[in-house]
């Protein structure tokens, strides 16, 4: 049996005596409210040891107008006692009780009106109403009329009756102890050792704490973290830059063509800003144009420089490592970036304007394309997925292209993420004469999956209710 | 995408095999399967690939990546004695023409179908939404040649393609459908494209409309291609696709002379590669004659030419093979991205953490200490939230996103603190005290920057509680400061504070005004601070 508290061992201390007591004679033995006595009282009787009995009464109470008629009589009683073989109906107009009255007279029949006199029926009595005011009853319809009229209440009283149960009179019988108890523990209490022989409240464990709240890291930026530290374990560099870029890294540099959809306006979020180009970007304009000095034709027709200038809010990282190995173009290079991207999209649950992009790099002498399938299976493997496959993809700055597929209990094989070898269009007006090996891929993919969200919006307009109810540590299984 | 239907039936005949060993390779030639339906599959192809956004096309590749048929496919072309003459004024509107004719067609209306959906795929993919390439297809037998690629004015009229009654080119842009749709591509010229027979009778108005004259139908035996377009290249590749798929259907391709060139030739096109240069991309080894058998796999024509080198013919339709790198992806597809051996390259290296996100991290860790609770608001947001409910003048660096989806997304964030009263909006309905922080980018013109900004809201919230947390976070990060009044209208006259570092503002800190509080529909005070990591020792001049 859980502990009882003081309070109710002073209660059943009392009922020992009373047995059973109402809940104001109780009070006024304790020293209490009537609430806190009826509190106390429910919890003995979880523990079995008293029984609370609840009496609701019900009480008529007469309205102000209700007193009033208990006095005078009910304006139709009133009415009748005026009305003798004669009355003119224009005479017992200005009774005071006539508007009231004159209506009930009728409903009920007691009057007659003949011609510009008013007569009682034979035998007419307003008796029963009478005894109804003065005594009412719940089950007379006399009474329930009185009530639809507003000139009687009912109101309920509660009254709270408690005993004690034989398992109480035991209990008490064992004896009580009814020292005072000691809630916090006080400084006094611990320097001076009467903490040695206070009564310490015991606390029911079995209860639920009040929920206290930690600040914390928010679920995405903790699988953010998790893959930005898997990277740096991998021994790659972190990159950091501008979600501004000018088209030119953004897509030129890229060896996207001028005209390619994904640069419209209806895919690219563009800025009413330039920046001047780089130098050495001619070299970049004569790749597009016939293919450089590589085995490439180029995509022919024109390349205009006001396009390359056009600042855009960045619609991958590639932007930032592209120009992280124009400013390195010596070997190794191995870096990641982890950004916000933009892409000019209708928001819908799983679609977002703005979302995470992780994207590593790696360039170095001799890297080849399996190099570069050997990092992807041990990246997704460290996340924590244990199948991982490829399969032949296209993308515009990458040759060969490929998609990473890996394997999720229960849904089957998802895809992650593409990667590449860029181009030689893309490496070469770079002065960067090494393969460079690169992968991406959308980090919120993977929070969807880990945190169970139908809405990718839940992301950045979170509920903080979710936020506090999300444990920091989560038994990831199968990289989800 | 292009997502293309492929019939089983059609599929099996064409590729000589059963729809079970196509479909499951299919995806290892790059594509995936959307659909698997009882009489087709619908299977989505790369923009690269033009050449496989047909049927015809997609057996022509799965012959070769199955073993059935392998190496360059042939495809004959005798001339037809037909002529296309080109009107000099069309140089600046619409200057490249491109066509064929096609014979001894069998339609039927699944097979109508399929040749109108590879023309559409062509239009988006090669065609740039038909302002590079539009392709027309003609009931040769309707027409009488030589034909005539002309200048015409807006003001002649045809029957267009599904209407009864003669129109103006100027009333089809504005009448019929495909005019709404691609007006912009030719409106502003004082003369329209136009193909006329010998006759006058008009075959289409490119890249708008065909005639209704030469209205393809299943009882159709002839064809006649035209292509119209900006770019030679790309309109070369549409007439090349197209012929090549008709001819695998088996029809007879013949050529035209246009200003007396024969075209098309449907030939392949040479490149030597190395091999040494492909084994070392891909990183598996490769001989001359392997290195040939794989990409005759991928239906190219190929030979060994000494031990390093290998001879390929390209087909005409594989628009892709731009750089030799092209065709070495081809060898990974034929040899099975699944077979290269995937080890992780050898040199060693070291990680090495950025400043901006070590700092960035350091400071959500002290906000976590001071019970604040982590969020992460979009970026890009309004001028109404930024400035307006803030009681703040605008910022002369903002950016203003040029079309943006939404009133709520017109511009970068300047700052955070306005997106965590925001959040505070969100959850007015969840328990109090509620302390949040963001810590992230922000925009200043075209410069990237990163603040923090943290705040906090319960019946008590106050200025000392602002003061104090913020001073925690600040000295946790090492910011050496001192605090000035501040004059910042979205705080409270008298319990506002700018936080100075080297003389410069930096950041600020204090209780919000009651008429922001209102803006932002809170009932509670809001105690807050946000400053500019750049004040942070170890950020790096970027």
């Amino acid at each position: 049996m859980a502990e009882l508290t003081q309070n109710e061992k002073r209660l059943l201390a009392v009922l020992v005596k009373e047995e059973k007591a109402e809940a104001p004679h109780l009070a006024d033995l304790l020293a209490a409210t009537q609430e806190a006595v009826v509190q106390w009282a429910h919890l003995a009787e979880d523990k079995g040891l008293a029984t609370v009995e609840r009496i609701v009464s019900k009480e008529f109470v007469y309205t102000d107008e209700g007193k009033t008629y208990l006095k005078d009589g009910l304006p139709e009683t009133q009415l009748l006692r005026f009305i003798h073989p004669g009355t003119q109906l224009a005479d017992l107009q200005k009774h005071e009780a006539f508007k009231i009255g004159f209506g009930q007279l009728r409903k009920k029949g007691l009057v007659k009106v003949e011609g510009a006199s008013v007569a009682k029926a034979p035998g007419a009595s307003t008796d029963a109403d009478e005894a109804a005011l003065k005594n009412p009853s719940a089950t007379d319809t006399k009474t329930k009329d009185l009530f639809k009229r507003g000139i009687l209440q009912e109101t309920e009283t509660v009254r709270y009756t408690v005993a004690i149960t034989p398992e109480g009179f035991a209990l008490a019988k064992k004896g009580l102890d009814l020292r005072e108890e000691t809630g916090t523990l006080t400084r006094e209490q611990i320097l001076s050792g009467s903490w040695k022989t206070a009564n310490l409240r015991k606390y029911d464990v079995t209860k639920l704490p009040k929920k206290a709240y930690p600040g914390k890291i928010h679920p995405y930026q903790r699988i953010i973290s998790e893959m930005r530290e898997i990277l740096l374990e991998m021994g790659f560099e972190e990159l950091y830059g501008g979600i501004v870029q000018q088209s030119f890294w953004n897509f030129d540099a890229l060896f996207q063509p001028q005209d390619h959809p994904a640069r419209e306006m209806q895919d690219t979020f563009y800025l009413n800003e330039t920046l001047p180009l780089p130098p050495g970007y001619e070299k970049v304009k004569a790749m597009h144009i016939s293919g450089g000095e590589t085995s490439s034709t180029g995509w022919g027709g024109v390349w205009k420089e006001e396009k390359a200038e056009q600042c855009v809010l960045r619609t991958h990282t590639t932007s930032v490592s592209i120009q992280h190995l124009a400013r390195n173009p010596n070997p190794p290079v191995k870096a990641f970036c982890i950004g916000r991207v933009y892409r000019r999209e209708t928001i819908d649950t799983t679609h977002l304007a703005e979302f995470e992009q992780l994207e590593g790099i790696v360039m170095d002498e001799g890297v080849t394309f399996g190099n570069l399938l050997g990092i992807l299976r041990e990246f997704y493997h460290r996340i924590g997925f244990e199948g991982v496959r490829f399969k032949p993809s296209y993308y515009p700055y990458t040759e060969p292209s490929l998609d990473a597929e890996v394997y999720v209990e229960g849904i089957g094989w998802i895809e992650m993420g593409g990667a590449g070898v860029f181009r030689e269009e893309v490496t070469a007006p770079l002065g960067i004469n090494y393969p460079v090996l690169a992968w991406g891929l959308g980090v919120s993919r993977i929070a969807m999956l880990r945190l169970g969200l139908k809405d990718l919006r839940y992301l950045h307009k979170s509920d903080v209710a979710f936020l506090r109810e999300t444990p920091s540590l989560r038994q990831n299984k199968g990289g989800i | 995408m292009a997502v293309i239907t492929l019939p089983y039936k059609y599929l099996e005949r064409l590729t000589r095999t059963d729809k079970k060993t196509i479909l499951d390779k299919i995806a290892l030639i790059g594509s995936d399967v959307e659909r698997i339906e009882e009489d087709h599959a619908d299977v989505e192809f790369f923009p690269d690939r033009p050449d496989l956004f047909s049927p015809e096309g997609v057996a022509r590749a799965m012959r070769g990546y199955l073993g059935i048929e392998t190496g360059l496919p042939s495809y004959s072309v005798k001339p037809s004695g037909i002529k296309f003459t080109i009107d000099p004024e069309l140089a600046n509107i619409r200057p490249v023409l491109g066509a064929a004719v096609i014979r001894g067609v069998s339609f039927d209306d699944e097979s109508i179908q399929s040749i109108m959906s590879l023309q559409e795929s062509l239009h988006w993919a090669v065609g740039r939404g038909r302002s590079k390439v539009a392709i027309g297809i003609h009931d040769m037998d309707t027409v009488r040649p030589p034909f005539h690629y002309i200048a015409s004015r807006p003001s002649r009229g045809f029957i267009p393609l599904d209407f009864k009654e003669k129109m103006t080119m100027a009333e089809i842009l504005e009448k019929h459908p495909k005019g709404r749709d691609y007006a912009k591509i030719v409106k502003d010229f004082p003369l329209y494209p136009l193909i006329v027979d010998d006759d006058d009778h008009v075959l289409s108005f490119p890249p708008i409309i065909n005639g209704e004259r030469t209205r393809v139908t299943i009882d159709t035996k002839n064809i006649l291609l035209d292509t119209t377009g900006t770019d030679k290249r790309a309109v070369g590749v549409a007439v090349n696709i197209i012929c090549t798929a008709m001819a695998e259907a088996g029809a007879n391709i013949e050529s035209v002379a246009i200003g007396g060139v024969q075209t098309p030739t449907l030939a392949p096109a040479e490149r030597t590669v190395s091999v040494m240069e492909c084994s070392r991309l891909l990183g598996i080894d490769l001989t001359a004659a392997t290195m040939a058998e794989l990409l005759r796999k991928m239906r190219f024509g190929a030979e060994p030419d000494g031990a390093d080198t290998v001879k390929v013919q390209v087909p005409c339709y594989r628009a892709d093979i731009m750089h030799d790198w092209d065709l070495f992806e081809d060898v990974a597809i034929a040899y099975g991205y699944d077979k290269i051996q995937d080890l992780p390259p050898k040199t060693f290296t070291v990680g090495k953490p950025h400043p901006v996100q070590v700092n960035a991290a350091l400071a959500r860790e002290v906000f976590c200490g001071l019970g604040y609770l982590e969020v992460m608001p979009f970026t890009l947001t309004s001028e109404d939230v930024l400035y307006k409910r803030m009681q703040r003048p605008g910022r002369p660096g903002v950016l203003h996103v040029m079309h943006p989806i939404s009133i709520e997304n017109t511009v970068v964030r300047t700052e955070l603190l306005p997106l965590l009263l925001e959040f505070l909006t969100l959850n007015r309905h969840r328990e109090l005290p509620q302390r949040l922080f963001t810590v992230g980018d922000v925009v200043d013109s075209c410069h990237t920057y990163q603040q923090a900004s943290g705040v906090s809201t319960h019946p008590e919230a106050d200025f000392s509680e602002a003061y104090a947390s913020a001073d925690a976070v600040l000295h946790e990060l090492s910011v050496d400061y001192t605090v000035k009044e501040s004059a910042d209208p979205a705080f409270i006259e008298g319990r506002r504070g700018d936080i100075i570092v080297a003389g410069k503002k930096i950041g600020v800190f204090g209780e919000i005004h009651p008429a922001v509080l209102t803006a932002f529909e809170l009932e509670h005070p809001v105690a807050a601070f946000e400053f500019d990591l750049r004040a942070v020792p170890g950020y790096p001049v970027l």
